[in-house]
């Protein structure tokens, strides 16, 4: 199936330090590309040849249950790369050719990729069901890569890349937009608890830089003013840095050396404030890309670093936090549950903080993604997105009624409201796991007279 | 010919096979893994992890929670199969007396044997028969099926199938011929190989096997561990300890110097501390 995606201009491209690849060129230089990759990382050649086509992974994949194509099951979806890797980098490939699968690199090829690859949310699903463990995901980053060393790139992500290289944030935002924001949202919160409670930006000297996703300032801002009230609560100095104000990594979806250039700025960010930790806000791909990317992409990390989820665990026992009367669940996103082993954690919070927290199935490291993973929360990818996510809307109706799902992950926020809406379960209100830390804190007066689920989210 | 055949071929097929196998591992293994792939959750420790492979290698467990029907004919053939190379090894050196070493009498071990062989090459016949069916019948499958996954699977049918031809009268094959074969050409003094169609068959086809595994999909069973190890690599710890040594050259590789960051003043300082 063709998707609607509309890649980057020539122009946008060299922003992030992209030189399209001309036409003529297009099948030497993949195929360079590709020798390049193969050399790069292990995974590539493993995992691409170790397939059986067993089709284990076929049911595993939301994108093939939801969109019911072919070239959607993982193996497939690799398969559109591996029959070329096969016929010019393998011996049985070169000798044997169609036979083993095997197929030239024709004017298709290219496109079949850019289809496919960008139906896919990276979520590492089927690398739990296959009996290899071949994470499709993995393959589909590295052609993603290829993809945009060849000049095929997501308009979408080429803008949040150069706004993340350029200004260290996904929304581009400069230092007065940012402080701006934080005294709007410093005002809000003086109107809600009564408390003169800061978010303070680039505060010198400070023992954590708080890094949350940069959309938390405008849309979901209940998060970042949970995570400000649980800091003003436990007394910790922190601060929010103009240079890097965002958890997400795109590069880490689409270009491994963005994402490499992005990740070093939380060394710089840390250095000029002067932290010893660094602690990271609800982000999925962002957290993984930290934990698991930092070192492999820019050598030792000489700072702590942690997950905001994980330090309100650890302080659990020092937080006083009501129940809220509410009804709510976890989604787990894929890039905790399978991606960065974050699990108990959000469970922990939330059973501190809602009386009736039930649980999805499969939930944890079995979950679906949300259809919303893997950076394809363009407008124009919409109609599909809602296609990938019908597997996560069927897990949700089996819960009705609901008042909440808990999303510790920016995509998932931005996903799950249309999700819900085009499901016909737009009632259900969706939002971080901070945002309930938030309004479960009892920070100085009693907030105890809300009784009705509608009161405790906000309206 | 027959000199070829008998005599040549098996050392050519064994050396490709041995040969073949290890530098394509060794070619994966040389290959940096630059990044932490860990696909959680990761038991805490060594031992868990190794402990959680062996599991995962001999009771196939990723299939079983999918697809119990796949996973069935899956184990059955990996089992058979391990059945039926130890049987072989076994049953030609001792003739088929090899449970007299637990002290069953001649006659019991070598009805045993030649029952055991017969029940692991009737499961393995069956198996990849089912195997071969879902390939063709199940839709999903039958798309991600090229010609060497049915070459593949027909090949190891031919091979079971010339196996247990081996059974009948007229076309058994006299084990103190074929071990006297097998004798020589481990001690590198071949002697002609034994005169039963069947055997012929089946001996041949086992060496094309050989020929043709190091090149096929065949070479999952050594992926599984390379592929697995770097799925149950313990997740990094922060601050990164002094001793780690780079995973690859990409941390230290300069890129793009041309990306435009105003921050590459910052960048620099950064890099150095
Ligand atoms: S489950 Fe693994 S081996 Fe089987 S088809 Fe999928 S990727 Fe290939
Ligand atoms: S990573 Fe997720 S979306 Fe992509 S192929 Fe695997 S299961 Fe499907």
């Amino acid at each position: 199936m063709k998707i609607p995606l509309r890649l980057a201009k020539r122009e946008d491209l060299r922003i992030i330090g992209v030189e399209p690849v001309a036409e003529a060129e297009l099948c030497s230089r993949t195929l360079e590309l590709m020798g390049e990759f193969r050399a790069f990382a292990r995974s590539f050649s493993v995992m691409l040849e170790t397939c059986t086509g067993c089709g284990a992974c076929a049911k595993a994949c939301h994108s093939y249950l939801g969109t019911d194509d072919f070239f959607n099951i993982p193996a497939a979806r690799a398969g559109l790369l591996r029959r070329i890797f096969s016929r010019y980098f393998t011996w049985s490939g070169r000798v044997l050719g169609r036979f083993s699968g095997a197929a030239e690199f024709g004017p298709g090829t290219l496109d079949s990729w850019v289809d496919y690859f960008y139906q896919c949310n990276a979520c590492r699903r089927c690398a739990k069901f296959c009996p290899f463990g071949i994470d499709t995901g993995e393959i589909v980053l590295a052609g993603r890569t290829i993809l945009t060393r060849l000049g095929r790139a997501p308009a979408f992500m080429v803008n949040i890349a150069r706004n993340e290289l350029t200004t260290g944030n996904n929304t581009g935002i400069l230092k007065p937009a940012i402080i701006d924001s934080c005294s709007f949202l410093e005002e809000e919160l003086l109107e809600e608890t009564g408390l003169e409670i800061r978010i303070p930006v680039d505060k010198p000297n400070t023992e954590i830089l708080y890094l949350p996703s940069s959309s938390e300032l405008f849309v979901n801002s209940d998060t970042l003013m949970g995570a400000a009230k649980l800091f003003h609560y436990l007394g910790v100095d922190w601060t929010l840095s103009s240079t890097l104000l965002e958890a997400a990594n795109y590069g880490l979806l689409f270009d491994l050396d963005v994402m490499k250039k992005h990740n070093n700025r939380m060394r710089i960010a840390a250095t000029a404030v002067g932290a010893e930790k660094v602690v990271m806000g609800e982000c999925g791909h962002g957290w993984r890309a930290a934990k698991m990317y930092s070192e492999g992409a820019n050598g030792p990390f000489p700072f702590q670093l942690t997950h905001i989820l994980e330090l309100v665990t650890e302080r659990l026992p020092d937080l006083n936090l009501t129940k809220l009367p509410i009804r709510a669940t976890l989604h787990d996103p894929c890039n905790y549950g399978r991606g960065a082993g974050l699990v108990e954690e959000p469970r922990k919070i939330m059973h501190a903080c809602v009386e009736d927290f039930t649980e999805m199935t499969p939930n944890r490291d079995r979950n679906f993604c949300c259809g919303g993973g893997g950076g394809l929360l363009m407008d124009e990818m919409t109609e599909i997105r809602m296609e990938l996510g019908k597997e996560k809307s069927e897990q949700i109706r089996r819960l009705l009624p609901l008042d909440y799902i808990a999303l510790p992950c920016a995509s998932c926020k931005a996903q799950f409201p249309l999700l819900l809406k085009h499901y016909g379960m737009g009632e259900v209100r969706t939002g971080g796991v901070l945002d309930l830390v938030g309004r479960s804190l009892v920070l100085n007066r009693q907030q105890d007279e809300r009784t009705s689920p509608q009161d405790c989210l906000g309206g | 010919m027959g000199i070829i055949l008998g005599m040549a071929l098996p050392y050519v097929a064994f050396s490709v096979f041995v040969v073949g196998t290890l530098l394509r591992i060794v070619g994966w293994m040389r290959i940096p893994v630059p990044f932490h792939l860990t696909l959680f959750p990761v038991p805490e420790d060594k031992a868990g992890s190794v402990r959680e492979l062996v599991l995962e290698f001999v009771l196939c467990r990723s299939i079983y929670r999918e697809d119990r029907l796949l996973w069935l004919w899956v184990w059955l053939f990996h089992v058979s199969l391990l059945m039926i190379v130890c049987g072989h090894v076994l049953g030609i050196y001792f003739l088929r007396q090899q449970f007299t070493l637990v002290g069953l009498s001649s006659e019991t071990s070598q009805t045993l044997s030649v029952l055991l062989g017969g029940v692991a090459g009737a499961m393995m016949t069956l198996s990849l028969g089912a195997l071969l069916c879902r390939r063709l019948f199940r839709r999903e499958v039958r798309g991600l099926s090229e010609p060497d996954h049915y070459f593949e699977l027909i090949l190891l049918l031919a091979i079971s199938v010339t196996g247990i031809a081996m059974y009948l009268p007229g076309l058994h094959a006299e084990l103190p011929e074929v071990r006297a074969y097998m004798a020589g050409l481990l001690l590198l003094d071949p002697v002609p190989l034994p005169r039963s169609s069947p055997f012929f068959v089946h001996f041949l086809l086992v060496n094309l096997l050989m020929l043709y595994f190091p090149f096929s999909r065949l070479l999952h069973s050594a992926g599984f561990f390379v592929n697995r190890a770097m799925l149950a690599e313990a997740p990094p710890v922060y601050p990164t300890p002094d001793r780690s040594r780079p995973r690859s050259d990409f941390s230290s590789r300069k890129i793009h110097p041309d990306i435009p960051c105003p921050m590459n003043v910052a960048d620099k300082e950064a890099g150095s501390k």
